[in-house]
């Protein structure tokens, strides 16, 4: 057994870094899943019904709405931890953390209890948004250009990213003489009682000035409106991190 | 003291647990208004296949409704947008085909007043269960509006369930697995990307307060300086991988899934079933509901246009049937299908000549009023009630007719 260090006995180097490393312990997880759990809350509300099912997944809302849901967290967290750590993981952390949350609750939530199959209920990807944002964010270290850059690439390619997984829904079936995709069919098949047909908002909007190019026109639209988005959460996040408390705090 | 208290708490527990876990004895239908009930859609002739099935095995719910002329205005109308629905707790069943008078009902459709629509709800039994099935109409901006309720039992193992479609491709897929180990492979593959670069940041450890602490001294304009070269190489590395992964998986998944098409919708039009005219018309002249009797009192003028003489058998209203047991026998087929086998009683001579108008008074008494939470109609602010009303002539034919009007309580 080895004496504890009298109270006013100033730490050794090895020592301070012990304590260091083990406050990174407490510190880190607690905030993996406090991002998880807030992320998780913010998303269900901006987003929910888009992510929860495979058959809401259009070409033009669900990528509209869904990178100005994640740009929120990204740009508050993003700000926070360049701020006051110089760390740029604050994009891809939330994501991250977002992304955990989301699976265990597909899986627990909608197949364990809900018995939806899980293949209609996975969460999307976005975690490529949250790298492309913390790596232009180190390489720019400029918050405008991250937002010009990092804010249009994630709205522009929220779809192209997720396609690998949506392109094998996409594929058409016959069902009763009428063309429906595979995963149409699913939201058919496997009943909802709550959530008739109708209330998908399938490609509802008035962006169609480019005839067929549905997706393009929505992602260019998509990323325009991420870069102000992306604005506004790290203003608001500059805004977090002046709060007089939390310097107080820490 | 201790012990007892820990004992006292499991006891809550248990208690707690078996009151949460045991069967749900109803679904909503008696929370909704009885104006909903009663003046939105009037289902009858609802049966299902099989009480009981397995796993695997198809369950067809067959039934009419008609959307009532007396559709309360302060509720958006199935004459706009509706889908026709099965009730029942989740999956439990996949839906195979819905039909409307021979329509497929895979899309909304919308449902004129005063027509009779059937339909055909053909389910396959998914995992094993005891299931109270209703058909129900979601109407847009209104609701579920829900049917008559059925139990039905489901056996065997969920383990045997499987749900194979062709695509139009040629490819025969099993719904419940199609596609989740290639969605899962990728959200790992970002998931470890992401958690690399995580990694490497974490690889800097102890991380929170030294570098708090550095930022601090160096001061925001010059906390830049802690950034280094290998961290921007690495920057630049993760940056063109993501890139290159999103462009290359894009490619890669049009090249393996070149035919595709975007997630279908819109509305169709249901068709109309030609159908006779009914011969009889009845005018509702007076409605009494006496509240401690529970005990509805309709005067009806009714004029009788067929060839034979016709009596009331029944009177469906907010998917109560109370049945006249000298003109039809019908049995509740469960313990809660909502029959009342004698309870509609008609004042006088029952029977309309043909060619006759007549005023008939018809009571429909029974507890069930009271138990389905009906009686709440007298603090509607629109005080109207609607039903449907089915006469036979003795051969059993049987004509329906929509009544309704304002409904006056009586409280003594």
């Amino acid at each position: 057994m080895t004496a504890l260090p009298h109270p006013d006995q100033p730490l050794t180097p090895a020592e301070a870094r012990r304590v260091d490393a083990q406050l990174d312990w407490v510190i880190i997880p607690l905030f993996v899943l406090l991002l998880g759990a807030v992320f998780s809350f913010e998303f269900a509300l901006l987003v929910g019904d888009w992510d929860y099912w495979i058959d809401w997944r259009d070409r033009r809302w669900w990528p509209l709405v869904t990178p100005l849901a994640l740009s929120t967290l990204s740009g508050v967290f993003g700000y926070a931890f360049w701020r006051l750590l110089r760390i740029p993981v604050g994009a891809t952390l939330s994501i991250l953390a977002l992304t955990g949350a989301a699976w265990l609750s597909r899986y627990l939530n909608f197949h364990g209890f809900a018995n939806f199959p899980m293949n209609m209920v996975f969460p999307s990807t976005y975690i490529a948004l949250g790298l492309m944002i913390d790596c232009i964010l180190l390489l720019t270290r400029s918050f405008f250009f991250t937002g010009v850059f990092g804010g249009f690439l994630m709205g522009l390619l929220i779809y192209p990213l997720n396609w690998p997984m949506l392109a094998p829904f996409m594929v058409p079936v016959e069902m009763h003489g009428m063309l429906l995709t595979v995963a149409d069919t699913m939201g058919f098949q496997y009943v909802r009682t709550a959530m008739p047909e109708y209330v998908r908002i399938i490609e509802q909007s008035t962006l169609r000035t480019f005839g067929e190019a549905v997706t393009p026109v929505t992602a260019v639209f998509a990323g325009f409106l991420t870069i102000l988005s992306y604005w506004l959460w790290v203003w608001i996040g500059s805004l977090g991190v002046k709060a007089g408390w939390l310097r107080k705090a820490v | 003291m201790l012990s007892r208290m820990i004992r006292s708490i499991a006891l809550c527990w248990l208690a707690s647990l078996a009151l949460f876990t045991s069967p749900a004895w109803a679904h909503g239908e008696k929370a909704q208004q009885p104006v909903l009930r009663m003046r939105t859609l009037h289902w009858f002739d609802v049966d299902v296949s099989a009480r009981r099935l397995d796993v695997g095995q198809t369950l067809v719910v067959k039934g009419s409704f008609v959307p009532s002329h007396a559709w309360p205005e302060h509720v958006p109308s199935a004459q706009q947008t509706a889908f026709l629905n099965i009730g029942v707790p989740g999956p439990a069943f996949v839906r195979l085909d819905n039909r409307i008078n021979g329509t497929p009902g895979i899309r909304s459709s919308s449902f004129k007043a005063g027509v009779q629509y059937d339909f055909v709800i053909t389910l396959k039994a998914r995992t094993p269960g005891r299931y109270h099935v209703h058909p129900l109409l979601n109407v847009k901006d209104a609701g579920p509006i829900i049917g008559p309720g059925i139990w039905v039992e489901v056996g065997g193992s969920a383990a045997n369930f499987s749900n194979t479609v062709k695509t139009l491709t040629g490819q025969e897929i099993d719904l419940e697995s199609y596609g989740l180990a290639n969605a899962a492979g990728w959200s790992a593959l970002w998931a470890m990307i992401g958690l690399a670069w995580f990694g490497y940041w974490l690889s800097k450890a102890p991380l929170v307060l030294p570098r708090f602490r550095r930022v601090v001294e160096l001061g925001n304009d010059r906390a830049d300086e802690m950034i280094t070269g290998r961290d921007r190489k690495a920057a630049m590395l993760t940056l063109t991988v993501t890139l290159l992964l999103v462009l290359g998986g894009y490619f890669w998944a049009q090249e393996r899934w070149p035919i595709n098409t975007p997630l279908q919708t819109g509305k169709i039009e249901t068709a109309q079933l030609r159908r006779e005219p009914s011969p009889l018309t009845v005018r509702m002249d007076e409605a009494r509901y006496r509240i401690p009797g529970r005990s509805f009192r309709i005067e009806l003028t009714v004029t009788n246009n067929c060839q034979s003489t016709v009596s009331v058998g029944e009177f469906n209203s907010g998917n109560l049937r109370f049945v006249n047991a000298k003109v039809l026998q019908a049995q509740p087929r469960d313990q809660d299908d909502l029959v009342a086998p004698d309870a509609l009683r008609v004042d006088g001579d029952a029977t309309i000549a043909p060619g006759q108008t007549r005023k008939i008074v018809i009571y429909a008494d029974d507890a069930m009023w009271e138990t389905q939470r009906m009686t709440t109609m007298i603090t509607s602010p629109d005080s109207v009630i609607a039903g449907m009303l089915f006469f036979y002539d003795a051969q059993g034919k049987r004509w329906a007719v929509e009544i309704s009007g304002p409904m006056i309580p009586l409280f003594g």
